[in-house]
């Protein structure tokens, strides 16, 4: 399978199977296109061209096929099986939120229990618990999350200097994450975070009237000018990997305008991605949104390749790609391997597969404090691979999305199997962005 | 060629030596709500590439 398409003025072919990338002039593309059909070269947009070109393009299309990186057909997969092994966790260290969100859906912090923050002793079970799963792996990761994190921080530090003292003596590589609303993000924590903090991502929507109108105090008040306040002197002071992530809805489908004003307040790595939501939802974002959003990817991405060749040069983390160095195939068939090689745990010890089950006892897969584990919900989610997913054998995006998120799946889909179509079509149009930026610029 | 210009070849490791599972887990990278797994990079290969800066 070939993905022919255009972005940023040139045309690019993706090779599927083989993840080769080559950037084409249009009789090439559009070669590419009728490779199947019989065409009548002298007409149509053939007629634009003399034999002798068709003839040369036509000739360096059969060399690369030739190759096995043109049309290179699906090659027999190793199928993923559950090896009982957790490197990733997801520490719901709070369950207590200081905003209220209106798209949270872990409604306020409390994922619909109790508002309450995980103590020490969960914490510490929680650690042991994942080297205990890790097997032989020696990367293994923590993100704390919630609710607010740093409504717990105590905790937070405690947990990670109980970690970093186990890595030498298990042989284990920690590397911790944190999000946060950014409402108690002070100098005190901005210096952990520098020291212990592989990526902080920071939640911020982007334009004031944006932000404020969906991330809301407790007492109902936009929270703007504290996070933004506390983002900025973050952002001044941070050593090491961040992102300022955001969410858009249906009321900023000019979400484009939410990117650029980030990094026009100084910000040069940034997330914004579309909210999930049931349809009925004010800030839901329907099927019929699709073309408008398509084409302010297509705005953004314009406005983003100039912008990384001046002093407004930024990351955005959905048009970011390795072409060169990205996952191996068994990364790319199992996806984020929530319920399997990554699983999240609640204040009260309890294990689900992602931080979007928490809560949810038909997901409880045990409890780090008695020790329970049914190896039965792990099994299903370790079938929840690429090759599983009729619906996504056949899209040229399939090896970079890996078939889409587990949660959303299950959520709004019925079926982990099952794709959330809005997302695919977005997903897409990211994916040929991001192609297309890392392309131009690695083949200058 | 004149027509085409390749930018990258058979970028999808298929190999024995692959699946190790010491890169990062996508989820855990930025997102929290969606899924991006081409955006990762092999944790084997920038190793070797880390190696062979400091040599």
């Amino acid at each position: 399978m070939v993905h022919a398409f255009d972005c940023l003025g040139h045309s690019f072919l993706l090779d599927v199977e083989s993840g080769s990338v080559f950037i084409v002039d249009s009789l090439t593309k559009a070669l590419i296109e009728n490779h199947d059909s019989p065409v009548d070269y002298s007409k149509g947009e053939f007629s634009r061209y003399t034999a002798t070109e068709i003839a040369e393009a036509g000739e360096e299309i059969d060399a690369l096929i030739k190759e096995g990186v043109l049309f290179s057909p699906e090659p027999p997969h190793k199928k993923p099986e559950y090896a009982g092994i957790i490197k990733a966790m997801c520490l719901n260290i709070s369950h207590m939120c200081n905003l209220r969100c209106e798209y949270c859906f872990a409604d306020g912090g409390s994922y619909s229990g109790a508002m309450t923050n995980m103590s020490f002793e969960v914490a510490k079970n929680a650690v042991d618990f994942l080297i205990a799963k890790s097997g032989g792996r020696r990367n293994l990761e923590i993100d704390f999350f919630g609710g607010e994190p740093l409504l717990n921080f105590d905790v937070v530090k405690r947990t990670v200097a109980y970690a970093r003292g186990l890595e030498k003596e298990k042989n284990k590589n920690f590397r911790f994450t944190i999000t946060t609303n950014a409402m108690l993000l002070d100098d005190d924590a901005i210096d952990f975070f520098n020291k212990e903090m592989y990526n902080v991502v920071v939640s911020i929507d982007g334009r004031k009237s944006v932000h404020n109108s969906v991330r809301k105090t407790v007492a109902g008040e936009g929270s703007f000018d504290a996070a933004m306040k506390n983002a900025l002197n973050f952002k001044a002071k941070r050593k090491g990997q961040y992102y300022v992530r955001g969410t858009y809805t249906a009321l900023n489908k000019d979400f484009s305008k939410d990117v650029l004003y980030l990094n026009d307040c100084g910000f040069d790595q940034i997330s914004i991605e579309p909210v999930v939501l049931p349809e009925n939802h004010r800030l839901a974002i329907h099927k019929s949104d699709v073309p408008e959003l398509i084409e302010e990817y297509d705005k953004l991405v314009n406005e983003y390749f100039r912008r990384r060749k001046t002093d407004k040069w930024f990351n955005f983390f959905h048009f970011m790609i390795d072409i060169y160095h990205g996952p191996c195939e068994t990364k790319r068939l199992v996806g984020c391997g929530a319920g399997n090689e990554y699983v999240a745990v609640a204040p009260n010890g309890d294990i689900f597969p992602c931080h979007q089950f928490d809560g949810d006892a038909d997901y409880k897969i045990g409890n780090v404090l008695d020790g329970t584990f049914d190896n039965r919900i792990p099994e299903k989610f370790a079938l929840n691979n690429l090759l599983e997913k009729k619906d996504c054998r056949d899209c040229w995006a399939k090896y970079y999305c890996s078939g889409g998120c587990a949660a959303n799946a299950i959520h709004y889909c019925g079926d982990i199997n099952k794709p959330y179509k809005i997302t695919c079509e977005l997903m897409r149009k990211r994916i040929e962005c991001a192609i297309a930026v890392n392309s131009l610029e690695k083949s200058k | 060629m004149k027509h085409i210009k390749v930018v990258a070849k058979s970028t999808i490791c298929r190999d024995k030596h692959t699946g190790c599972g010491e890169c990062q887990s996508s989820c855990q990278s930025a997102c929290k709500t969606s899924c991006t797994v081409g955006n990762q990079s092999c944790e084997q290969k920038i190793n070797r590439i880390e190696k062979e800066d400091n040599r």
